[in-house]
This record gives structure tokens, C-alpha cells and sequence, in this order.
């Protein structure tokens, strides 16, 4: 019957964020009762190494929720070509605009709410399926009611959105929460971008929200004008449902700068709307021919990838614990242990797109053959790329792909290198003082020098289209002769040594000695 | 808002009230003053009285529905705001092929006024009085709507929105000439906007020049999209295409069952394309245009229905469908027939459209 669209990001948009969400995400599913009905969140921007927002807080969302809920995720190298023109990391315009044109054709009605509303049915029993379902053709608006930050901070239960309803029925009441603020047509009400129901039709037929509103504030009222023109009505269903927004007023969120705030021009995008239609993104809008991964929180999960891949690739753990050692006198001894490591790399990759194309510059034979089964396993479908300068590597791995590093370097998407030592055997112990062999230092002198050049030229070389830095992943990196090195040329966090792995973008070191080192880096091969 | 609200109502009732709709729209004002200054009963005395001049005035409906629901009578508020959600949807719809505002269907009282306030505080903005011309328009009343798109050339003179919608005011008002030349400067500067190519094809059938009106809407056809095919069809059905309009109508159809004139029209264009007939279930009533159906299948005399043709239009499309029901048997009755809708409907109808056509072709 409906599809609900919402936007966001995993950053922290304004206090509390994770609550008032959880809240809103199941208390939408619970008024939702027909099978197609859908929420669909588009995550805007989320860093390629992070989840998406509701997979961050997927714990506390009801099993309706997660099996309700489609996630649309934006990239970055997507959002790129917006980043010079706005402030913000996450666009309202284009976010919805994703979400319309993906959304379950048999539905009629699109529902344009956020992530901090609750609806409230005033029939108790009656969904909203229900509710759309009855009222002829139509664009629709509710007014928004506030509830006070201590309430829903304090007392909903976040897995608890019937429990949550009943509250707001009762605190509705004994505390005169239901205030309609009327507002200058074409917004109704104040507050309208809450609750605007639109014909999928009527939002196909005018091209979508308006895609040139990159600075934040009045999509919704720019819509509304739109649609009022479009329908030449706004029709309201305050007898049918009442609309509650999760104040969250202590802390500003991060596009409010109080009068400093940038905005869209409101008179060009309110008061001097002239057409329903945008007839300059009539083709283009909700970007049709551009790939959306979507993800779902109720099948074939990150974490089920996870350990899916992890299971391909390593045996349970035999012992109750292995041990190493950050003692400075071990700082040469380059082994360390597989099993415990592969996790953390697999970790810092799940969340990529499945097509990405890997590059993979390593020295011990046993990570290769490990981490390409776990590929495998976590379900990415993109090459691993393995420079011919490698040696001592198996040949015959599916979805391998082995090249001269100069060819390969314009067709990766990620890097990993791995600074072990060839001939480190599965079963020797790890940190006691191990020295190089000839044969590991002739490889290590490789890969250093790979890494070298591909940081350095990591700019002038990524795959065409893309605008974005690639991300380097080091492998035993920590605490050893490669620490240095690899944090030379990539911004990399201070990681625990346990990990052995760090990560990050190439550096950009304008100092002169950031200068220098990229220049030796350019000639490093 | 005061100063709207607040406006003396007996001037205004000097000039209409007791006279039909526009009586009861003063009411109604009256009513929307009273209501918001929680003069609760007072408001429900004044859309009473609205609603004794005009039993259908949805608008006054759903005003005392919010007044009741805030007064606390659920039980009878919920009954009124469905009577006002039903009146609305059973208002007939425009031709899908027609700028947005001749689809729409209410009587836009609330919207007229709601947006005279906006355009009395923000005099130098466009939308308003866009708005508030499409209201009036919507309902028939050009020359107001005139005024009010001309309100808002001043502000933009060559705003290519605003000169379409003038140009749809002047068509309304039979100055097809006038009309013509700014539908003219719309396309020049849009020349895929397919609204104002469907608008200057009725000026140029107005005048007279039906192979230029046909390009017009053969260019519209080609820009709809596929998925468009309420409108596609209404297009076909202009220019007599009634293979290409039946395909469409039954699409059209597929997506809205319930709208009276896809049916109606799927059986017209059958019937006239030489298709076999459809024994689609009918459900004929008295009130328009469930009764030209009637009269399609053969439910009612054409006497019952000319009874309820009580407008030019609906006379013209009582007309129309009295010739497609004798084209095959009595061609040149039938060409009477449409004769008469040329010379007396209004050229903005799929019909006057249709007819012209079917003339122009039997008379090559």
C-alpha cells in the first residue's frame, strides 16, 4: 500500500540519534499491515568502511522492522560530485529522490517522514495501510506534534513501539501534547516534511523532490508547493492519524547554525514556485542508471558475510589462547598469527561494495590462500588483484588475476599489503625472535617499494569515474620495521597492536618532508 | 491572518449571498473567520448555512468536520470528514491530457481564500497568485483567474509558466487569438512542454486550423511517456486515432477501474475503430457521467439523458456519444450530431476534438 522514505547517515545527526530512530523505525513498521507496505532508508554518504546506519543499531529494531526495512546505500564516490557545491554530507533531495524511484511499484502512496516520528493511528487497531488505503486520491499532510526530550528519552522502550504508542496515547492527553500549528499555504501545517503522503503517480508525474536543493531546509515546503499545485489541494488526515516528532532541541544537529544556518533560498524554492514539475531532472532524477547497492537487516547481513567467509578460511581455535609480544627487542620479528589476524582484515573491508576490486600485495603464500577464500565467502563478486612483482604466491586461486602491478594499479578499488615473512610456517610461534631469511627480505624489499609507488600514485592512477582516494589496508603493520612506513604515506588511526592492522587514505603531507617522501616514493620502482 | 479573516463578510454577502456556490462561498468564509477565532458554533452555524445553498460543498463539509473534531465530537466529525473525502472523489475528473489544473476535482474554496491571504502578505512572489488563479479557474471563473495570473506577470513578465496560465485563462474565456500567441511564446521557450501543446491545439481548433491542432497533439503524444496512458489515450482520442486510444484506454482503465469516463470512452473508441464491442459490466445512475454510460449500452433513451445535460459541455458530450451510436448505421445523422457539438461545445472537450475530426475526415 505505502512506501515509507527516509534519509540519513551513520554520523550523529543531533542528540540521541540511535534512540530516536530505533524508536521511529519500529513504531512506523508497527503501524504498516499490508504486504508490500516497505520503509526505505536511504544511507547518504556513510563512509565505504562503515555500516550503514541501521545496520549500526540493527539490535534494537523488532524483527517487523528489519524485515520491512530496505536500505539503499549511497556512496561517497557517488555523492562526489555534489561535495564542492554544499556544506552537507547528506542531501535530502537526491537521498529521497533514490528512494522513489526504487520503491515497490504496487504501492500507491510514498510517505516522506524522518527518522525521529512516531504515528499514531487515532482508531486503535487501525494501521496506516488501513488508513491509506481508504482515503481517495490525494496529497496528504498531518500535523506534527512535539514530545518532550524526557519523555521519549526516559521511558519508551526502544523494542517496544506498541508499548510506545499506548504512552503517547495517555501522555497525548495528560500532557496536552496535541498542538496543530497551522501554517500559510502551501504547507498546511508547520513542521509538514513529518507527514506528507503523495500518490507514487502524482510524485513520478512532477519529477520528484527538486534535486538543485543541495543546502539544506525546505525540501519539504518546496514539495508541498509543488504538490498543491499539482493536486490543487492539501488534504489533511488529522482524523486518521496524528503525528509525533522526537524533540531533539539540547544539542543542534549538524546543518542548525541558529541564524548563521545555510539554507535554500526560500523565495526561489517556496514563494516564486511557478510549475509542479522540474523538467530539467525529468530524465535524471532518483538517478535511474546508477547502481544503489540495497541491504537488508533480516537476510544475507554483514555479519552473516562475516563469518561466512571467516568460516571458509579458518579452523576453530585449538588452544584456550595464543600469545605474542610488543617487547621492544622483538620489534624486528615480522610473524605473527593468521587465524587471529584474518578476522581484523576481513573487518575492514565487509562493508565495501561487493563488486570492489582488490588489490592484493603480500608476501605469505597462507594469507593469500586464506584471504581469497574468505572473499569468497563474504560474497564479493570484484577481482583480486595480485601484482606479477609478487612472487612465491599461488598461481590458480579463482577470481585471481595476476598482472604487472603498473597494469593493475589503475583497476583497483582497495589495496592491501601484507608485510609478513615468506617462509613463516602455520605452525611456529609467534614473536620469540624470529630473523628475516634472505629469500623473506628479497619479498618484504618488494612490497615496500609496491606500496611506495601506489600511494604515491594512487591520485593520477584510480580507475576512470572515480574522483575519491582509495583506501590502503596494512597487514602487520604494528609495532614492527613496516610501522613507520605504512604511516608515512597513509593517515592511519593508532590502532592496538593485537590487531596487526591499520588503515586509512594517502597521506597528504604538504610539509617538506611529506614532500620528499612522496617524490622517493614516485621513483620506487 | 487577521486582516483576512477579519475582512467585513457583509460586503462580501452584499454581492452573492443566497445565490448558489458563490453564496455559500461567502458563508464559508464566514465560517473559516469564526473558526479561527474558536468561535466553534459560530463557525458550524455559518458552514450550515454554506451548506443549505450548496449541499455538495465539500470544502464547508470538511470545515465542520475540523471544528467538530476539536470541539470533541469524534463520532460526528469522522462522518463528516468522509462525507467531504466522498463528495470530492465522486467530482468528476478532467482529461488526463490537459494541464494539471483542468485534473484536479474540489471546489477550491479554502484554497482561494487561503491563498488570497498569502498573496496579501507576499505581494511580490509568484506562487500565490498562481495558486490563487488555479483555484478560480479550476472552478470556472476566468476572468478573476485572469487577473490574478496578471498579478503575477508583473512581478515576472515573461515568466513562461505564468504566460501559459494566462493563456489558459483566455481560452477559457473564448479569446482563442490571444491565447494562441502566448501558448506561441511558451513553446518557443519550451517547446517540450506538453501541457501548453495540448493547450495551443484547442486555440488552434478554436480558430479553425485543425491540421495544425493535430501536430500539436501529435507532438504531445510523442513526448508522453509510456506510462502515461490515461493521457496518451485522451490525446488519441482528440485526433481520432481510436486504434491507438482504445490500446490506451484499456491500459487506462488496468490502473483506475473505477473512473467512469476510461470505460466510457474505451466503449466510444471501439465502437468507432471498428473493434468488437466489450460486454463490460456498466453500473448506470443518473448522475454524470455515469448516465452517458448508461446511454452507451443502452440503459437510457437519449431524452433522459439531453434531461441531464445541463451544461454546454455535457451537452456536447451527450451529443458526441448520440452520434457514435448511429455512426454505423445513420453516417450522416451522426455527422449532425457532431456538427452540433462543434458549434456549440467548448473546444477544450475530447469530443469537440473528436468531432472536429470525424467532420473533417468524412467531408476529405
Amino acid at each position: 500500500m505505502f512506501s515509507v522514505i527516509l534519509y540519513g547517515r551513520n554520523d550523529s545527526h543531533g542528540y540521541n540519534l540511535h534512540k530516536r530512530a530505533a524508536i521511529s523505525f519500529n513504531a512506523l513498521a508497527e503501524v504498516m499491515s499490508d504486504a508490500d507496505d516497505e520503509i526505505l532508508f536511504v544511507d547518504y554518504n556513510t563512509p565505504d568502511d562503515h555500516p550503514t546506519f541501521p545496520e549500526a543499531i540493527h539490535d534494537t529494531l523488532t524483527d517487523k522492522a528489519k524485515k520491512v526495512l530496505r536500505i539503499l546505500r549511497v556512496r561517497p564516490d557517488q555523492h562526489v560530485r555534489h561535495r564542492l557545491k554544499t556544506h552537507l554530507v547528506a542531501l535530502e533531495a537526491q537521498s529521497r529522490n533514490v528512494a522513489l524511484r526504487r520503491s515497490n511499484p504496487r504501492n500507491r502512496w510514498i510517505l516522506y517522514t524522518n527518522t525521529d516520528m512516531l504515528l499514531v493511528p487515532r482508531q486503535e487497531g487501525e494501521s496506516l495501510s488501513d488508513i491509506l488505503g481508504a482515503v481517495p486520491d490525494g496529497f496528504y499532510q498531518v500535523p506534527r506534534f512535539e514530545i518532550p526530550e524526557m519523555l521519549w528519552e526516559a521511558a519508551f522502550d526502544r523494542r517496544d513501539p506498541a508499548g510506545n504508542l499506548a504512552k503517547l496515547r495517555d501522555w497525548a492527553v495528560r500532557f496536552h501534547l496535541n498542538q496543530v500549528v497551522h501554517n500559510y499555504m502551501p504547507m498546511k501545517y508547520d513542521a509538514l516534511g513529518d507527514f506528507q503522503a503523495a500518490l507514487r503517480e502524482d510524485m513520478f508525474a512532477i519529477h520528484g523532490f527538486d534535486e538543485s536543493m543541495i543546502l539544506g531546509w525546505h525540501c519539504d515546503s518546496n514539495l508541498a508547493a509543488r504538490l498543491a499545485l499539482y493536486r490543487g489541494r492539501v488534504d489533511t488526515l488529522i482524523d486518521k492519524v496524528f503525528g509525533y516528532h522526537c524533540d531533539h532541541t539540547r544539542v543542534a544537529a549538524a546543518n542548525n547554525k541558529g541564524r548563521a544556518t545555510r539554507m535554500n533560498d526560500l523565495d526561489h524554492y517556496i514563494w516564486n514556485v511557478a510549475t509542479p514539475y522540474v523538467p530539467a531532472q525529468a530524465d535524471n532524477w532518483g538517478w535511474p542508471d546508477v547502481e544503489i547497492e540495497e541491504i537488508r537487516l533480516d537476510r544475507d547481513t554483514a555479519y552473516q558475510r562475516f563469518t561466512a567467509g571467516l568460516d571458509k578460511a579458518i579452523d576453530p581455535a585449538t588452544e584456550p589462547f595464543v600469545e605474542t609480544s610488543v617487547e621492544w627487542q622483538l620489534f624486528q620479528d615480522l610473524t605473527y598469527d593468521l587465524p587471529h589476524t584474518l578476522p581484523f582484515v576481513c573487518d575492514q573491508m565487509v562493508t565495501f561494495p561487493r563488486s570492489t576490486a582488490l588489490m592484493l600485495v603480500a608476501a605469505r603464500s597462507d594469507f593469500v590462500g586464506g584471504f581469497v577464500k574468505a572473499w569468497h565467502g563474504m560474497g564479493f563478486s570484484g577481482p583480486i588483484l595480485v601484482p606479477m612483482e609478487c612472487d612465491g604466491l599461488p598461481t590458480e586461486l579463482s577470481g585471481v588475476e595476476r598482472a604487472p602491478f603498473a597494469d593493475l594499479l589503475p583497476k583497483a578499488d582497495l589495496f592491501i599489503f601484507e608485510f609478513g615473512l615468506a617462509t613463516q610456517t602455520a605452525t611456529e610461534p609467534v614473536r620469540i625472535g624470529r630473523p628475516m631469511t634472505a629469500i623473506d627480505k628479497k619479498r618484504l624489499k618488494v612490497i615496500e617499494r609496491l606500496f611506495k609507488r601506489a600511494v604515491a600514485l594512487e591520485a593520477e592512477t584510480r580507475p576512470e569515474g572515480r574522483r575519491l582516494p582509495r583506501r590502503f589496508i596494512g597487514v602487520n603493520v604494528i609495532f614492527n620495521k613496516f610501522w613507520t612506513t605504512f604511516t608515512n604515506y597513509v593517515g592511519a588511526n593508532i590502532n592496538p597492536f593485537c590487531s596487526q592492522v591499520l588503515a586509512g587514505f594517502p597521506r597528504e603531507d604538504e610539509s617538506l618532508k611529506g614532500k620528499v617522501l612522496k617524490f622517493r616514493a614516485r621513483q620506487a620502482w | 491572518m487577521k486582516r483576512l479573516w477579519r475582512r467585513p463578510v457583509t460586503v462580501e454577502m452584499a454581492h452573492g449571498a443566497g445565490d448558489g456556490e458563490q453564496g455559500a462561498r461567502v458563508h464559508f468564509r464566514d465560517g473559516l473567520m469564526k473558526m479561527r477565532s474558536r468561535d466553534g458554533e459560530g463557525a458550524l452555524a455559518a458552514f450550515d448555512r454554506a451548506l443549505a445553498l450548496l449541499p455538495e460543498f465539500a470544502d464547508a463539509v470538511m470545515a465542520r468536520a475540523e471544528v467538530l473534531d476539536r470541539l470533541g465530537r469524534g463520532e460526528e466529525a469522522r462522518s463528516e470528514y468522509e462525507r467531504a473525502r466522498r463528495i470530492w472523489s465522486a467530482l468528476p475528473p478532467g482529461a488526463a491530457d490537459r494541464r494539471y489544473l483542468f485534473r484536479q476535482r474540489g471546489y477550491f474554496a479554502f484554497e482561494s481564500e487561503a491563498y488570497d491571504l498569502v498573496r496579501s502578505n507576499v505581494r511580490s512572489r509568484i506562487l500565490p497568485h498562481l495558486a490563487h488563479g488555479n483555484a478560480l479557474l479550476a472552478r470556472g471563473r476566468a476572468s478573476e483567474a485572469l487577473d490574478s495570473y496578471e498579478r503575477a506577470l508583473k512581478v515576472k513578465p515573461k515568466l513562461p509558466e505564468a504566460l501559459a496560465l494566462k493563456g489558459e485563462a483566455l481560452l477559457a474565456l473564448g479569446r482563442y487569438q490571444d491565447a494562441l500567441q502566448l501558448f506561441d511564446e511558451v513553446l518557443v521557450v519550451n517547446p517540450k512542454d506538453g501541457e501548453t501543446l495540448n493547450s495551443r491545439g484547442i486555440a488552434r481548433l478554436a480558430l479553425g486550423r485543425i491540421a495544425e491542432a493535430n501536430d500539436d497533439w501529435r507532438r504531445q503524444f510523442e513526448l508522453l511517456p509510456f506510462s502515461n496512458s490515461a493521457a496518451r489515450a485522451c490525446v488519441a482520442m482528440r485526433q481520432g486515432h481510436y486504434d491507438a486510444a482504445l490500446h490506451e484506454f484499456e491500459l487506462a482503465r488496468a490502473k483506475a477501474p473505477k473512473n467512469p469516463y476510461w470505460l466510457l470512452y474505451t466503449l466510444t473508441a471501439a465502437r468507432l475503430a471498428g473493434a468488437p464491442a466489450e460486454s463490460a459490466p456498466v453500473d448506470g445512475g443518473e448522475r454524470w457521467p455515469a448516465i452517458l454510460l448508461a446511454f452507451h449500452v443502452g440503459q437510457v433513451t437519449k431524452e433522459a439523458l439531453l434531461c441531464r445535460a445541463d451544461t454546454p459541455a455535457r451537452l456536447a458530450e451527450a451529443r458526441f456519444q448520440m452520434g457514435v451510436l448511429i455512426a454505423g448505421s445513420n453516417p450522416a445523422a451522426a455527422r449532425r450530431h457532431w456538427q452540433d457539438v462543434v458549434d456549440q461545445g467548448p473546444p477544450a472537450l475530447i469530443e469537440y476534438a473528436a468531432a472536429s475530426n470525424k467532420l473533417a475526415r468524412s467531408n476529405a
